[in-house]
C-alpha cells in the first residue's frame, strides 16, 4: 500500500477521532463533575447538526453561511442543554443511579423523536462554501480540506479545556468538585450553579461538534446511536473524568476505526469493543483513570 | 402465625394472576390476546433482568443482548434447520447463557455506573455483530418466517404456550431468589465488602447470577421470535435494554412480581399509544420522567407505603 493512501486514511482517522473527542469530552466532563451519565449527549450533538443545517439553509446564498451557523448551532444547543439541566437534571442530583440513567435515557428518546417531528426523516446535506470544496494535497496525498478545519477545532477545544481546567478559577473549582463535592460546597461555592454551567458547557461542546459534523457528510437520523456507543468506549478506554484519557481514547478509536474499515469493514466496530475489553482487563479504570469513587 | 396462612398470604397474588391469565382469552378479543402474550414475554424478560438489578443491586443496561441472542438462536434454528420449537428453547437459553458468561466475565469486575456502561457497550457489540453479519443473520432485514408449529399457529394456543413457559420460568426464578444463592445476592447488594469478608467470592456469584439472568432473558427472546414471526436486530439495541429497567422501576424492583406488573403497565400503554401515534418513544420518555420523579418506589412501593402489605408478605426483597 502506498504512503499517500495510508496518510490520507490516517488524516481521516484523526478527523474522526477528534470528532469523537468533542462528543466524549463533554460526556466525560459532565460525568466527572456531576456523576451523571448523559445518554442524551449524542442526541443533543445530532440536534446541533440539524440546527446548524437550519441556520445554514436560512443564509444559503452567502459564502459565510456555514461559518456563522456553526457557532449559532453551538449556542442554541447549549441553551437546550441549559433548559434540560434546570428543568430535569436538577431534580435528580441526589437520586439513585438507575433513576438518573432512566431520566437521561428518557431525554434521548424524547429528543430523538423531536428531531423526527421537526426535521423529518429525509437526509439533510449542507453545500460547502467553495473554499473547502476542493481537496488539499499534503505530502502528495489528497486530504479533504474541511478535515483541516475539524482537526483545528478539535485541537482548539482540547487546548481550551486544558487551559480552562489548569489556569482559571472556575477550572480549579470544577477540578476540585470532581474530587469532593462536599468540601467544595463547604467552602461556600454554590455547587448547583457549578453543575448547571458544567452541564451547559458539555452540551455546548456537543452542539459545536454537531455543527462541525453537519458539513462533513449528510445529517441523518440515527447517527447519534453510533457515536454515543463509541464515545462510551472512548471514556472507558481513557478513564472517566480524565481529559487526557478522553483525547488518547478518541484518537485510538478514530484511527483503529479508520484503518479497520479498509481491511475488514464489517468488523471495525467489533474490533473497537475488543480493544475496550482488553484495556479493561489490564487497567480496569482505563488508561488514565483513577479507581472508583463510590 | 399458622404456616398455611403465611403460605396463602405469600402466594395469593401470583396464583390469582395466573388464573386471571388463564381466563383472559375467553373474555377479550384476539388483539388483546396478542398484547397479553407480549406482556408475558416481556415480563419474563424484566423478571430475569431484575435478578441482576433488584436482587444483586447492579444496573445492567444491556440485557437486550441476551434476549436478542435467544431470539436469533431460535429464529436461525427454525428457519435454517427447521428445528422444532421445543428443542429451540433450551438451546436458546444455552447460547444466551454462553454469551452472558463471556461478556459478563468482564462486567462483574466493575460496579455501579461502570457496570451499567460496560453492559450497555457489550449489548451494543452484540447488536453490531448481528446487524452487520448479513450472510448469517440477515443484517438489518432480520429473519422472517419464523413460524411456530401448526397447533400453536393461532394467537390463543400460542398464548397458552407462552403462559406455560413463562410460568415455569417464573417459578424457577422464584426458587432461585429464595435459595441461599438468592440471599447471597441480597447480601452482595446490601454490603459487598462485608459479604467478601465472610469468605464469599463476590465476583463468582455475580457472574453466575449474570449468566442465569442472561439465560432467562434468552428464554424470553426465544418465545418472542415465533410470536412475532420474525426477529430484527433492534431486539438487541440499547433502547430495548431500557425497557426492562423501566418495567422493573415502574412495578417495583424490590418485589418479585414488580417487573411483571411493570410489564403489564408498559405494554398496555404501548398498545394503547401506538394505536394513534407513531411517536411512542416520545410518549414513553415522558412517562418515564413522570414515573421517576413522582413514584420512585414503583407500584409496589406505593402499595407498601399505604400499608396494604407488611414487608414480608409477598416475598419482598428489602427488609428481609
Amino acid at each position: 500500500m502506498e504512503f499517500t493512501f495510508l496518510f490520507s486514511q490516517f488524516m481521516s482517522g484523526l478527523t474522526y477521532g477528534l470528532m469523537l473527542f468533542l462528543v466524549a469530552s463533554g460526556l466525560s466532563l459532565i460525568f466527572g463533575v456531576m456523576n451523571i451519565l448523559n445518554f442524551a449527549h449524542a442526541t443533543l450533538w445530532l440536534i446541533g447538526a440539524y440546527i446548524c443545517f437550519t441556520f445554514w439553509s436560512l443564509m444559503e446564498a452567502h459564502q459565510f453561511a456555514l461559518w456563522v451557523s456553526i457557532p449559532l448551532a453551538a449556542l442554541a444547543t447549549a441553551a437546550t442543554g441549559w433548559v434540560c439541566e434546570v428543568v430535569l437534571i436538577k431534580r435528580i442530583y441526589k437520586r439513585e443511579l438507575h433513576e438518573q440513567l432512566l431520566i437521561t435515557y428518557a431525554m434521548a428518546l424524547i429528543f430523538g423523536d423531536l428531531i423526527k417531528i421537526v426535521w423529518g426523516p429525509t437526509d439533510r446535506l449542507i453545500v460547502r462554501p467553495s473554499i473547502i470544496q476542493k481537496p488539499l494535497f499534503l505530502f502528495g496525498a489528497p486530504i479533504d480540506s474541511y478535515f483541516i478545519f475539524v482537526i483545528l477545532i478539535g485541537v482548539a477545544v482540547a487546548v481550551g479545556l486544558w487551559w480552562f481546567l489548569k489556569y482559571t478559577k472556575y477550572g480549579h473549582i470544577v477540578k476540585a468538585a470532581v474530587y469532593s463535592r462536599e468540601m467544595v460546597g463547604a467552602l461556600g461555592i454554590p455547587i448547583p450553579k457549578i453543575y448547571t454551567w458544567v452541564f451547559t458547557l458539555g452540551i455546548f461542546i456537543a452542539g459545536l461538534a454537531g455543527g462541525v459534523q453537519s458539513a462533513i457528510g449528510s445529517v441523518t437520523l440515527g447517527m447519534d446511536m453510533n457515536i454515543i456507543i463509541q464515545a462510551f468506549c472512548v471514556v472507558v478506554i481513557g478513564g472517566f473524568g480524565s481529559l487526557m484519557g478522553t483525547l488518547v481514547g478518541s484518537l485510538i478509536v478514530g484511527e483503529v476505526f479508520s484503518f479497520a474499515i479498509l481491511y475488514w469493514p464489517d468488523g471495525a466496530m467489533v474490533l473497537i469493543f475488543v480493544i475496550t475489553a482488553m484495556i479493561l482487563i489490564v487497567k480496569p479504570w482505563g488508561l488514565f483513570g483513577t479507581p472508583l469513587r463510590a | 402465625m399458622d404456616k398455611k396462612y403465611i403460605f396463602i398470604k405469600r402466594f395469593w397474588l401470583p396464583v390469582a394472576l395466573f388464573f386471571i391469565a388463564i381466563i383472559l382469552p375467553f373474555v377479550v378479543s384476539e388483539f388483546w390476546v396478542h398484547v397479553f402474550n407480549e406482556i408475558l414475554i416481556l415480563g419474563l424478560f424484566a423478571a430475569a433482568f431484575n435478578l441482576v438489578f433488584g436482587y444483586m443491586g447492579q444496573l445492567s443496561f444491556g440485557q437486550a443482548a441476551y434476549y436478542g441472542i435467544g431470539a436469533y438462536t431460535t429464529g436461525l434454528l427454525m428457519v435454517k434447520l427447521q428445528w422444532p420449537l421445543f428443542a429451540c428453547l433450551p438451546v436458546s437459553m444455552l447460547t444466551a447463557g454462553i454469551g452472558a458468561l463471556i461478556l459478563g466475565y468482564f462486567c462483574v469486575k466493575l460496579r455501579g455506573i461502570y457496570f451499567a456502561i460496560l453492559t450497555m457497550a457489550f449489548g451494543q457489540l452484540v447488536f453490531f455483530i448481528i446487524f452487520q453479519w448479513y450472510s448469517f443473520t440477515g443484517g438489518d432485514n432480520g429473519l422472517q418466517g419464523i413460524n411456530p408449529p401448526e397447533w400453536l399457529f393461532k394467537a390463543i394456543p400460542y398464548y397458552y404456550f407462552s403462559l406455560a413457559v413463562v410460568t415455569i420460568g417464573m417459578i424457577i426464578l422464584y426458587f432461585i431468589t429464595e435459595s441461599p444463592f438468592g440471599y447471597t445476592l441480597r447480601a452482595i447488594r446490601d454490603n459487598t465488602e462485608r459479604t467478601e469478608f465472610i469468605g464469599i467470592n463476590v465476583q463468582r456469584y455475580m457472574l453466575i447470577n449474570f449468566v442465569i439472568s442472561g439465560m432467562f432473558c434468552g428464554l424470553a427472546g426465544a418465545l418472542w421470535g415465533p410470536f412475532n414471526r420474525s426477529v430484527a436486530p433492534d431486539l438487541c439495541g440499547w433502547q430495548h435494554s431500557g425497557h426492562p429497567v423501566f418495567m422493573a422501576v415502574m412495578g417495583g424492583p424490590h418485589h418479585f412480581l414488580g417487573p411483571m406488573i411493570g410489564s403489564v403497565i408498559f405494554t398496555f400503554l404501548n398498545a394503547f399509544v401506538t394505536g394513534f401515534t407513531e411517536y411512542w418513544p416520545l410518549v414513553s420518555g415522558l412517562v418515564i420522567i413522570v414515573v421517576v420523579l413522582v413514584m420512585p418506589g414503583g407500584v409496589f412501593g406505593i402499595i407498601k407505603e399505604k400499608g396494604y402489605f407488611s414487608p414480608r408478605d409477598v416475598g419482598d426483597v428489602k427488609n428481609e
